[in-house]
């Protein structure tokens, strides 16, 4: 079986050289002249609501989001578009309830607005929750992509994190939010393109026997096309349901709640534009990941007609090939060979009956049969690489094989300059949120509450770099935690709809009490930590069960304990200018 | 002040379609309309 050329060219390099050198010179650029934490976290509050709402969009989009997204689709189809759904709404929520709060109130982090209605223990619960969850995840941002990168380009794990990490940790340190919201422009119009890129791409690289119809006919036959699932099953992750319901908690908890997301829009120069900057995403979101999902089940037909390897991932290959039993491999090659040409001869027969207007229901029963048993080697040769109950999964690998195998010209280079862009703008605003919540609800509250503003400058800015530099340890020692990284990534599913439930009994319920946010709060993530363990619902039903939980019982504590809410009482209330 | 109703603004001036109402109803319509778009995709014979 043939071996991906993984060749990245001169002409690759140079943009990928240009990209690196540009974005960071620009960063520096759009940077000069801050002053004062006003100008570092919010970028002086002048935003307007197009750039502010690029940037949300960039800090969603990370790396493995892009990579991870075409793998699924290759894999598994277009099903996973359904955890969107919500987000529209969420968006719609947001802009009428959170962000004239938190404009108004002119906080620098969500957080400062709890203790504003509730008290200082609240505000610090969430932001420590924020810091921790945030913290540790920064890490795995910079991590994934450097890992897959990493194989697919030849360099070593620390080349990659240090490329990616320390030029980003440059721009933000020197011109903080405001470096980090231009950048960000600059590389979502650089990933809208190379999203635009990569399907023309995979649609001109198809055979000349094979049309568009016809691949998505095959895309279809082979489910990899469904994209709304009317399933009531809880345990399904991707349904119309779970997607509109689950997806709208989460997506209001991480638009709402998370500072990385809350600073974006709240540098906008006018409440209009924060909100916006929100309301242009619930327009874009969904059909961006369609394309990118697009790209993903392309390049599933792309590789139809071209010999894939056994494992996309090299490594996992390299220590299959070295533990199997002697001439397992080879017979799996010869397996999967076999499989493949079935398959790619089926391919074929049922486009070439499509485009003849012949009958071609049994080219495509006989397609369908030639792929469940490529699906089946493929199980295979996972299991076998990734021993009993682990089989290998390398879908992360997918995509940029293709890019370094089949783009030529300097476009593998562009390509991966675009994932290096969706890692360095997710990179750039965490360790910006990072910075803020430690200074603000922090350092400014607890170590040094009376600081000039360019000590204050300073301070923020070597938080900053303390972040960043925390980001790249973690990421470096990361390959060696192991499963620790799905801990690190369940951590924050487990309170993500708590913190919403906080929110939400802040805005929503003038009668709560701090009493009742603080043990709600705590009950909230108690009873997702017990649904995750002792039930299979699937994952974005959490933040529904979090929010409702804390929703219910800060209510219940509030009524218990006779409170009548204790805000009005307290000097600073929403919509009074920040102390 | 009630603490729990954020005051009116004068910077919150509505950019299109009349009211905050109406964009709100468009973008809902237009993510119900997104959801029946991807719906049909799926279902097309291609």
């Amino acid at each position: 079986m043939a071996v991906l050329s993984t060749a990245f060219a001169t002409a690759d390099w140079v943009v990928l050289a240009v990209y690196v050198v540009a974005i960071v010179a620009f960063g520096l650029w759009v940077g000069r002249g801050t002053r004062g934490i006003d100008d570092f976290f919010l970028a002086g509050r002048q935003m307007r609501w197009w750039a502010a709402g690029l940037s949300v969009m960039a800090t969603q989009i990370s790396a493995i989001t892009f990579v991870g997204t075409t793998g699924q689709a290759y894999t598994k189809g277009m099903s996973f578009i359904a955890f969107y759904f919500g987000l529209p709404f969420a968006m719609v929520v947001l802009s009428l309830t959170v962000v004239p709060f938190f404009y108004r109130a002119r906080v620098f982090t969500a957080y400062e607005y709890l203790e504003r209605r509730f008290d200082g223990r609240t505000r610090t619960l969430t932001s420590l929750l924020f810091l921790l969850s945030r913290g540790l995840a920064v890490g795995v941002t910079l991590y994934a992509p450097s890992l897959v990168l990493s194989v697919v380009l030849g360099w070593s794990e620390a080349a990659t994190i240090a490329l990616m990490g320390g030029t980003t940790i440059l721009y933000v340190v020197y011109g903080g939010n405001r470096s980090v919201i231009w950048t960000d422009v600059v590389q979502m119009a650089l990933i809208w393109f190379g999203i635009f890129l990569c399907v023309g791409v995979a649609i001109a690289r198809l055979p000349a026997e094979v049309g568009l119809r016809d691949a998505l006919a095959l895309a279809q036959t082979a489910n990899r096309l469904e994209t709304v699932d009317l399933s009531l099953d809880l345990t399904k992750p991707y349904t119309l349901w779970s997607g509109l319901i689950g997806g709208m908690f989460l997506a209001m908890a991480y638009f709402g709640c998370d500072q990385s997301q809350v600073q974006r829009y709240l540098s906008g120069r006018s409440l209009t534009e924060s909100r916006l900057s929100l309301l242009f995403n619930a327009f874009l979101k969904v059909p961006m990941q369609f394309l990118i999902l697009l790209t993903g089940v392309l390049v599933f037909v792309f590789f139809h007609f071209h010999e894939t390897p056994l494992l996309w991932n090299r490594a996992e290959l390299a220590q299959l090939v070295a533990r199997a039993p002697a001439g397992e491999v080879g017979r799996l090659r010869a397996e999967a060979h076999a499989a493949h040409e079935e398959r790619r001869t089926a391919a074929t027969a049922f486009a070439t009956a499509r485009r003849a207007g012949l009958d071609s229901e049994p080219a495509r029963e006989a397609y369908r049969a030639s792929q469940l048993r490529l699906e089946h080697t493929d199980a295979e040769v996972r299991r076998l690489a990734g021993g009993p109950g682990a089989p290998v999964n390398d879908v992360n690998y997918i995509f940029p094989s293709f890019v370094v195998s089949q783009l030529r010209g300097g476009l593998a280079g562009l390509v991966i300059a675009v994932i290096f862009a969706a890692a360095m703008s997710t990179l750039a605003a965490e360790l910006s949120s990072l910075a803020t919540a430690t200074v603000v609800d922090f350092y400014k509250r607890f170590v040094n509450t009376t600081g000039s503003g360019a000590h204050d400058l300073l301070v923020s800015r070597v938080f900053t770099a303390v972040w960043g530099l925390f980001a790249a340890l973690v990421a470096l020692e990361a390959g060696r935690l192991g499963s620790a990284i799905e801990v690190v990534n369940r951590f924050g599913s487990y309170f993500y709809g708590s913190i919403l439930g906080v929110f939400a009994l802040a805005i929503l319920t003038p009668r709560a009490t701090a009493r009742g946010a603080f043990y709600g709060l705590i009950a909230g993530m108690a009873t997702v930590f017990l649904v995750s363990q002792y039930t299979s619902i699937a994952f974005l039903w959490y933040n529904v069960v979090g929010a409702l939980t804390v929703f219910v019982v800060g209510l219940v504590i509030t009524a218990a304990s006779g409170g009548t809410g204790e805000a009005g009482r307290r000097p600073g209330g929403v919509g009074e200018p920040a102390p | 002040m009630n603490p729990t109703r954020p005051p009116e603004a004068s910077d919150d001036r509505v950019p299109l379609f009349g009211t905050w109402r109406a964009i709100y109803g468009a973008v809902a319509a237009c993510a119900l309309i997104v959801m029946a778009l991807l719906a049909l995709f799926s279902r097309w014979r291609f």
